[in-house]
């Protein structure tokens, strides 16, 4: 009688104890190398130079498809990624054991029911730096810097882009073809996003606008996979 | 073993959940709506609506410690500044806009008077941040708090956890202001039928539902939409109301429609606090002039004799509730902060 018990016990125990765990990993780059922060870049072409003082951004809602099947999607999904402290590059997965994807999805950003839903701990605390006060909302995605184009004080530029409501949502929803694996990295071309604004002209968004969906938008094309 | 060892230790946790929600920290009024706030996610208890009072009436929120929200949200006055047409804070900066009342706040989902703010436990947020409020940032205000001996227990008591986040700042504010429930008027107790009206203010109800209610609608004495009043901008301030959040042409100085709840306490009126007297807000209503976004609730002309408006206004002093503007669990918590 007690045989089959200790089998299933054994069987759930099996369950639990695999999880397999898969590490999406997110790799500023400028200019084809690594981000460094503050470090003196040229931008292509140019003698025009830049720096970046401050990349913050939000990845959400990760999710796993097989083809077009979605098998695996990470609860309580959102990380806040920050260029200062690299270990917030790591995204430690825990997927269900034996699933198969060849496709991960997620969001830039926090979506527009996590914008009604009040007060939030972790990486959603407002202390975090990433909540917008006066009309309030998550900055989905912050860069801030320094470029000789930028005709502001100390020719600086900052870009918080935020906003959910209808025609001011930036938020972002990605989609990569990877490879069924537990390291999954994922490159940002940053420079590339950088190159679509004409730092001469604008140097600066600080709140839900037109401008900062445009500026969001672009921000779709700069992720892909190193195979 | 092990199994019913978890399972006892399950119910024992199920039981504390339920032991620690109060159901009587919070009744919703008869005949009220269903309020909009999620107790859910932020279930109410004694001892974080104390900490959320003691934030509340506490100036450790400000940049150099000197502004608490009850400075321009005062219980006496219906949780507003009285006296000041624009609101003053920090280093005597003057703002923009008048502070608005505090009550009844669970039954709003947004706030502000162009509701830029989504949630209540998000509303501090604002004020705390803002130039000419308390000039501070939520996370230098956790380190404060963090940094002392009185804080780190009363958020050990509230949240079983003596480290200092935003969130529960937030929260135990929210929770605080949650229990400011103004339902205790003589206009309250006339519906309970404990009272009655003098034929005055019985005159007053009668014109003020004819001509207000449909914006100040019972039993909250706002419908919590927004409105252009019809009162002319002030070019100095050139606030555009809701426009600035929505970015809508059709919300061109429209403003949220404030209760009307202890309105005897809570002058000046308007969001820049233009007028000081009750007569001064009617007789704006009886003359008004028309614009593109005037609320269409406003467009036939109300019309009152000098003695219907010293009727209505018999009827707005019998929403004053003094149970709630005198009552001591909303007042400062001495017994923690003169410690």
């Amino acid at each position: 009688m007690k045989k089959p018990i200790i089998f299933i016990l054994l069987f759930i125990l099996k369950l639990n104890g695999i999880t397999a765990q898969v590490n999406v990993y997110f790799n500023p780059m400028f200019v084809g190398n690594k981000l460094e922060l503050n470090k003196q870049y040229f931008i292509v072409n140019s003698t025009n130079s830049i720096q970046i003082e401050t990349l913050k951004f939000y990845i959400s809602n990760m999710e796993f498809y097989n083809t077009e099947q979605l098998v695996f999607k990470e609860k309580n999904s959102f990380h806040l990624i920050d260029a200062e402290d690299s270990t917030t590059f790591n995204l430690m997965i825990n997927l269900k054991p034996n699933i198969n994807f060849n496709q991960i999805k997620f969001n830039i950003g926090i979506d527009s029911i996590t914008n009604y839903g009040g007060a939030m701990g972790g990486d959603l605390d407002p202390t975090k730096g990433m909540y917008w006060t006066w009309q309030n909302g998550y900055i989905n995605f912050k860069i801030e810097g320094k470029s000789n184009l930028s005709i502001a004080k100390s020719n600086d530029f900052l870009f918080h882009l935020g906003g959910y409501q209808n025609a001011f949502s930036t938020l972002q929803t990605i989609q990569l073809p990877v490879q069924n694996s537990q390291v999954i990295p994922i490159n940002m071309a940053i420079d590339k996003w950088i190159n679509e604004i004409d730092l001469a002209k604008q140097n600066h968004i600080m709140s839900p606008s037109k401008e900062a969906v445009i500026l969001s938008n672009k921000l779709s094309t700069i992720f892909s996979v190193t195979k | 073993m092990k199994i019913k060892t978890i399972v006892i230790g399950f119910i024992i946790i199920l039981l504390f959940a339920f032991a620690s929600a109060d159901k009587s920290l919070f009744t919703t009024p008869k005949n009220w709506p269903k309020p909009v706030y999620n107790f859910k996610k932020n279930q109410l208890t004694d001892s974080k609506i104390l900490l959320g009072r003691v934030l509340f009436y506490d100036p450790i929120l400000s940049r150099n410690n000197t502004i608490s929200c009850a400075n321009c949200h005062s219980q006496y006055t219906a949780f507003t500044h009285v006296d000041h047409a624009l609101s003053h804070g920090i280093d005597d900066r003057i703002g923009t806009r008048n502070s608005l009342a505090l009550m009844n706040l669970a039954w709003h989902q947004s706030f502000m008077w162009d509701g830029a703010i989504n949630h209540l436990d998000m509303q501090a947020l604002a004020p705390i941040s803002h130039h000419d409020e308390m000039d501070e940032n939520i996370k230098h205000v956790t380190e404060k708090l963090q940094a002392s001996k009185i804080y780190q227990l009363l958020f050990y008591n509230a949240f079983n956890d003596s480290t200092i986040t935003g969130e529960n700042t937030l929260k135990a504010i929210s929770q605080f202001m949650l229990i400011m429930v103004s339902a205790n008027s003589k206009y309250d107790k006339v519906k309970r039928m404990e009272d009655s009206f003098t034929k005055q203010e019985e005159n007053g109800y009668r014109l003020f539902k004819q001509n207000c209610a449909s914006c100040h609608t019972e039993p909250l004495f706002t419908n919590r939409e927004f409105e252009n009043n019809g009162i002319p901008i002030d070019s100095l301030l050139n606030d555009i109301g809701r426009k600035r959040i929505t970015q809508n042409d059709q919300d061109y100085l429209k403003f949220k429609v404030p209760t009307l709840r202890n309105i005897e306490f809570s002058n000046p009126y308007m969001h820049d606090g233009r007028f000081k007297r009750i007569y001064e807000v009617i007789n704006h209503y009886t003359n008004i002039q028309k614009s593109k976004t005037l609320s269409l609730k406003l467009q036939k002309q109300i019309i009152l004799t000098s003695n219907e408006k010293v009727d209505l206004t018999a009827f707005l002093l019998t929403l004053t509730d003094k149970g709630f503007l005198f009552n001591p669990k909303f007042g400062f918590p001495k017994e923690v902060l003169l410690k």
